[in-house]
């Protein structure tokens, strides 16, 4: 799925649009406008975001050019971090990318887990598994820890509950994703449910 | 002087660090990615110098005093885009040179061959070199964003105004103001830095604990060398070398941050940077140009 | 938060306690410093000298887990000079109420009057109102409980409203002024000096600094975070704070108020989401099977008396609709009894999970994006809890010390038969959806990037594992399968699970038709209409582009700021209904004008409100069918049934806050005779292994670095932040490292019963040795963001150390003052 429009949309690279427009000084104005090809966002497509940090809220622009991130940097319309962003915010970029110093190159960040992985009892490292098998093997666990720790009546009242699992964390998902869990986790009766606000 | 500059003010800076992160990103620079490659400084700052990968880094200095107990004062070391710029005064191949519509001192690393005399005649000790071509590496004041009319990457994810980038006149002015109201205030030893420093300096400084709570030299003056070198420039490398070679020289350079001297080895014919021992140029006199 | 970031930027003095905002909060110090700019004073109250102290006027170091003390020596100091906002006060609090003539505290033992020895823990009969009478419910055709007889509404017994008594001239010796007043009275400046290790000049300098806001036309805000959560009377914490807010007349002005900032992007959406063992989305009961057992119960004991709450079977019934759809029926409850009831046996908050997992009762376990193996409570004990799980899936971005704990360096994992998922989760910016800041501000992320290689949405994978589920459950049937199976799942959009359909669900919405719903206030209690999260109504509501979040108040970019408040009410939507400040009929008096004009958020023309903000109150009614003005009223809290603000509350474990000492402590309790909170959670848990002064005499503090974030887990990934702060270290004042032999930089062991772990010395001016009760206190800092488990920066688990014990009713972790020792390594 994609949205069927963003924010705002920008393929030019240069800052067109007024609220990035940024004038040197009052009295200096932007000395140069014409696009350099070989510019950082030159062909750049933007859209607008927010941080993952803390809980400020503050706006990001996300360049994008041929599907690929090239920056991110603050979103100078935002009323609360006008176009600023501390340490954690400016470095959004390296949660996907890095920089190799041996080569100076834009490489994936080798620290991330981009594909399932299983360890099993007794292993002492991962085995990498397809998400099909990941969420088959996932499915029956589940069910079978439920269906053995599952309380239909309690005290004489009904509970429905599912005692054998728990369920923990959220606080970085969207809002929709964390829909998704409380349905799915109450939906199996878990109640051991709790996220980072417990911290 | 410069039509441009950075402005800094010691009083608003929180250290953050969003400036020294920026510009890594922004300039795709890279951080050692080993395990634990970094080493404990001792400090809130780190790196604990500017290095072949760090341009721009926030310095901390911490002493006991003051109304609240404790002084802790953050500054930006960085390059100062001087008027009277050793670097540019001394670069043999017009790696850098005064940009003309900004005054910044620009950098063009594609013409950069390496001879590091840049380093060793700033006063600030902010030039440094990376890889295996050792080309420079220090502050463009990205000149790719402000020509795009944006503000440098520091500037523009600085969130308390700590930053700024515009007419030098304009915020030369601004910083004159901003330490009468400290001083009122009570911070009596408020000062600004770069006004008249070198000509007028490209990053003008407002330091509410003083300068020296910055380390910034209080009169820095461009290293002996640099009019030596730059009487060798235009003979570019080789010759050079020979002239110093002639002279025997042993030259104290860099005023200010750290001191360093420089001994030239007759026998091997290298430049030698006396603390660390690096080999900082090799000449071969057989060798025709 | 009560307001929200820029609100700062009103404010006069600010009050950072229990927070290290420039850190922690970086955008929240740029509307401090607009403040500041305009002349505001900034106060640090703070264990350590922070960043956030080198850039305040005032700096007063504490020893951590004292704030009551701090404030209830304030809240003493305002009234003992008369600085508290006396019309507030008697009118939008419960100063004049009379209170119960059996409540008593007694100072020798520390007890309120109450405690039942058998359950451990109070009866509330003496901590309430004395009552003049009791109204009853009033479900007549223009009564406020008129809908209750429609039908599709389920039977129950609306409850009768109780008209407390009251003394307006707070003088009789029993209204809650008068007890409030004298309870504080044993909180004198050389007490609390003692007990805090805060000069006597020093505390004078911040109570008059901040006592000065209660002067009607000046407000003043405090920002506080886990500094003050993290405690066995955190709550309290947070009352004592709210207290001298109501005092000082701070709540509901603009620049006022109590700013929790809170420590995750979107924890604000998952406490709003009852991602959480006792609520329901929205902040409704989750039903237990004890108090609860059915619908009419729920409805019964949760609808309130008075106040918005008499509405709460409309909020509870449509959620029940979005739930389980067309299956939920009168005839059925709605559905009430396939959700899953709490038991009595067993809490199974986070840090009992680990007790559970321990027994072999919790046997999988799953994880969204939370690193309990590094940042609980006593995390060897939670991972060694672990290693005795069946299964386990982690959904996260990296391998996290959970997703690794059977790596742990002191587990094995041969012994460990726990088989553990890890999948890969996208990033924020590779989906779309709603994330909701501290001030309740909802903004839409729009989807930048496709997911790395075979990362996913956390709902898709949520989507995935729910239709296997069903699946099994269709085909094989098992444990009670109709909770599973009446649940609807209709997120799809073009055939695919979709954000924006989950966006219209929580937005709700009338079911005929599918019709969104710009307000809660058109939600009702018949099943015609549904709403997983009433709070939100409206921030997806606009019919004409369902399927355009940039066409929905979430994505709202208008810059538009009318009267120059810095509310930005065209910019996104906070809930509720885009209210920017909570409680903001407190900003003006009982006319209805505001204490102070320049800071307008509402006001009564006379015969209309023209108001910046979204009322806080009834401020119109529907009368014969046209919106009409409600003049100026008292009830300024109206999501209480008593519609004021509370000095003294029924509460679980204190009526008004009264200090203890941390669970480890280097002092004895110079206020009163007991040492911890007689309510504390999990003191006596064998894994708790508690310390003694004598055998560790350091305090210490935890914390965070402005360079990393939470567990570190993201911000370890990130190589120019480990560049900015590479390695784990631990802060030493001067003088214990002179005494102990420690110098900068060497490697230091740090231990107590629980754990043992070797960092960096970081000797600093900036951490200090305190005298507490006429001796020296040493206190030091550890931040706590390390960990095995990073291909850039690992380092020892600072919670390791920490107390697993905690609050009665936050149920969160002491992580905040314990005891430790530290040598030289």
């Amino acid at each position: 799925m994609e949205t069927t429009r963003r924010g705002f949309l920008q393929v030019s690279g240069l800052a067109v649009f007024a609220g990035l427009t940024y004038s040197l000084s009052t009295q200096t104005k932007a000395f140069a406008s014409e696009v350099d090809p070989d510019w950082k966002l030159i062909r750049t497509e933007e859209s607008t975001s927010v941080c993952c940090y803390c809980s400020g809220g503050c706006g990001l622009v996300i360049s994008v050019r041929d599907g690929e991130l090239i920056n991110i940097e603050g979103d100078s319309d935002h009323p609360i971090n006008e176009g600023g962003l501390c340490s954690k915010g400016a470095s959004l970029f390296q949660l996907r990318n890095v920089i190799d110093p041996e080569t100076r190159e834009v490489i994936p960040n080798p620290n991330r887990v981009t594909r399932p992985l299983v360890r099993r009892a007794g292993a002492s490292d991962w085995e990498e598994l397809s998400w099909d098998d990941a969420i088959e093997e996932i499915a029956r666990r589940v069910k079978d820890t439920r269906d053995a720790t599952f309380v239909e009546k309690d005290k004489g009242v009904i509970a429905n509950r599912c005692d054998g699992i728990a369920s923990l964390g959220g606080a970085q998902l969207h809002s929709e994703d964390q829909y998704g869990v409380v349905k799915t986790m109450r939906g199996l009766g878990l109640v051991a449910i709790d996220n980072q606000a417990r911290v | 002087m410069a039509k441009l500059a950075f402005y800094f003010d010691s009083s608003r800076c929180s250290a953050c660090k969003g400036c020294q992160a920026a510009c890594k990103t922004w300039n795709s620079l890279p951080s050692p990615l080993g395990q634990d490659e970094n080493p404990f400084t001792g400090s809130y700052q780190s790196p604990l110098d500017l290095n072949g990968d760090t341009r721009l880094l926030i310095s901390f200095s911490e002493v006991a005093g003051g109304s609240k107990g404790v002084e802790w004062s953050f500054g930006r070391r960085s390059c100062f885009h001087c008027t009277n710029a050793g670097c540019v005064q001394v670069c043999p191949s017009g790696a850098l040179a005064h940009d003309e519509e900004t005054g910044m001192v620009r950098v063009t690393e594609d013409k950069c061959i390496g001879c590091q005399y840049c380093k060793y005649s700033c006063p600030f000790n902010v030039p440094r070199h990376y890889g295996y071509n050792d080309k420079i590496n220090k502050c463009t004041s990205c000149l790719d964003r402000v020509s795009h009319d944006r503000q440098p990457a520091c500037v523009k994810t600085c969130q308390s105004e700590t930053l700024m980038f515009g007419s030098r006149d304009e915020l030369l002015a601004k910083a004159n103001e901003r330490v009468a109201k400290l001083q009122e205030q009570g911070f009596e030893r408020a000062a600004v830095y770069g006004g008249n420093e070198l000509g007028g300096l490209g990053l003008i400084v407002v330091a509410h604990h003083g300068i020296e709570s910055l380390s910034l030299p209080a009169n820095p003056r461009i290293s002996g060398m640099v009019n030596l070198l730059d009487i060798l420039k235009p003979l570019a490398g080789l010759g050079a070398a020979a002239v110093l070679a002639g002279l025997g020289v042993s030259f104290l350079t860099g005023i200010g941050y750290e001191r360093h001297k420089l001994r030239y080895d007759e026998e091997t014919h290298d430049i030698i940077d006396d603390e660390t021992n690096e080999v900082l140029a090799h000449f071969d006199f057989d060798e025709e140009e | 938060m009560t307001g929200h970031y820029c609100d700062l930027s009103n404010s006069d003095v600010f009050l950072t306690i229990g927070s290290n905002n420039v850190e922690c909060h970086p955008v929240s110090a740029k509307w401090v410093q607009k403040a500041h700019d305009k002349g505001a004073t900034w106060i640090v109250v703070d264990p350590r000298f922070t960043r956030t102290a080198a850039c305040a006027d005032i700096y007063s170091p504490i020893r951590a887990g004292t704030d009551i003390a701090f404030f209830g020596g304030m809240a003493k100091y305002i009234l003992d000079n008369d600085l508290w906002q006396k019309e507030y006060v008697r009118n939008y609090t419960n100063a004049a109420y009379l209170l119960d003539p059996g409540f008593d505290f007694d100072v020798k033992t520390g007890m309120f009057s109450g405690w039942n020895e058998q359950t451990k823990s109070y009866e509330f009969s003496t901590w309430g109102y004395q009552v003049d009478e009791t109204i009853p419910a009033d479900a007549s055709p223009t009564g406020a409980f008129a809908w209750t007889t429609e039908d599709g509404v389920p039977e129950f017994t609306p409850p009768g409203n109780k008209v407390p008594k009251k003394d307006m001239s707070l003088e009789d010796p029993q209204c809650i002024f008068q007890i409030f007043k004298k309870h504080y009275e044993r909180y004198d400046l050389d007490t609390v000096s003692a007990v805090c290790g805060i000069s006597v000049e020093t505390l004078e300098l911040v109570y008059k600094t901040f006592g000065s806001t209660g002067a009607p036309d000046k407000a003043g805000t405090i920002m506080y975070a886990l500094g003050q959560t993290q405690h066995h009377y955190g709550v309290q914490n947070t009352r004592a704070m709210g207290v001298i807010q109501l005092l000082l007349g701070n709540i509901g002005l603009a620049g006022g108020g109590l700013n929790a900032l809170r420590g995750e992007p979107n924890v604000q959406g998952s406490t709003d989401m009852g991602l959480l063992v006792h609520n329901t989305p929205g902040y409704l009961a989750w039903p237990t099977v004890a108090k609860y057992p059915n619908l009419r119960t729920w409805l019964d004991l949760e609808t309130s008396s008075g106040g918005f709450y008499t509405n709460k079977p409309k909020l509870f019934i449509s959620q029940l609709k979005e739930w389980f759809g067309s299956n939920a029926t009168l005839q059925n409850d709605y559905g009430y009894d396939w959700l899953p009831k709490l038991g009595s046996d067993n809490d199974v908050t986070t840090m009992s999970t680990f007790e559970l997992m321990n027994t072999g009762f919790i046997k999988g376990y799953f994880l969204w994006g939370q690193n309990p193996a590094q940042s609980t409570a006593n995390t060897k004990f939670a991972r060694e809890a672990m290693s005795k799980l069946d299964w386990m899936v982690a959904i996260d971005i990296v391998e996290t010390e959970t997703a690794s704990f059977w790596r742990a360096p002191d587990l094995d994992p041969a012994t460990i038969d726990t088989e553990v998922f890890l999948l890969p989760a996208a990033l924020p910016f590779e989906k779309a959806g709603t994330v909701v800041n501290s001030g309740r501000w909802l903004q839409w992320r729009y989807k930048a990037v496709e997911p790395f290689d075979q990362a996913k949405p956390d709902l898709e994978i949520c989507d995935l594992l729910w239709k296997e589920i069903v699946k099994l459950y269709k085909d094989e049937g098992g444990a009670n399968p109709e909770p599973i199976l009446n649940i609807k799942w209709d997120y799809d959009i073009d055939g695919k699970i979709d954000p924006r359909a989950v966006a219209q669900a929580l937005n709700g919405y009338v079911i005929e038709g599918k019709k969104l719903l710009t307000t809660f206030g058109d939600l009702k209690a018949d099943g015609s209409t549904a709403s997983a999260m009433w709070i939100y109504a409206g921030f997806y509501a606009n019919n004409d582009a369902p399927l355009d979040p940039s066409e929905q108040k979430v994505g709202a970019r208008g810059r538009e700021d009318k009267g120059g408040l810095a509310l930005f009410q065209q910019w996104s939507w906070a809930w509720p209904l885009n209210r920017r400040v909570l409680y903001n009929r407190a900003s003006a008096d009982v006319d209805g004008k505001p204490w102070d004009s320049s800071r307008s958020l509402v006001n009564w023309t006379g015969d209309a409100w023209d108001n910046n903000d979204v009322a806080d109150f009834v401020a119109s009614r529907v009368v014969d069918g046209a919106p009409t003005p409600v003049a100026p009223n008292n009830n300024a809290f109206f999501m209480n049934w008593d519609q004021i603000g509370r000095l003294m509350i029924h509460s679980l474990d204190m009526p008004v806050p009264e200090h203890y000492e941390p669970f480890e402590s280097p002092t004895d309790n110079a206020l009163n005779g007991r040492e911890n909170s007689p309510m504390i959670r999990f003191a006596d848990k064998e894994s708790v292994k508690k310390g003694t002064r004598e055998e560790y005499p350091i305090a210490v503090t935890t914390y965070s670095v402005v360079e990393h974030w939470q567990s570190g887990s993201q911000t370890r990934h990130c190589p120019a932040l480990v560049e900015a702060m590479p390695h784990q270290f631990v802060e030493v004042p001067e003088k214990l490292a002179e005494e102990r032999g420690i110098k900068n930089g060497d490697l230091c062991r740090v231990f107590n019963n629980r754990g043992s772990i070797h960092v960096h010395a970081f000797v600093t001016p900036r951490l200090h040795t305190l005298l507490i009760n006429g001796k020296e206190v040493h206190q030091i800092g550890l931040p706590h963001h390390w960990g095995w488990a990073s291909m850039y920066s690992t380092g020892d688990v600072v919670n390791d150390l920490a107390p697993n014990v905690g609050d009665p009713g936050s149920y969160i972790p002491e992580y905040k003052a314990f005891l430790v020792d530290i040598e030289k390594a």
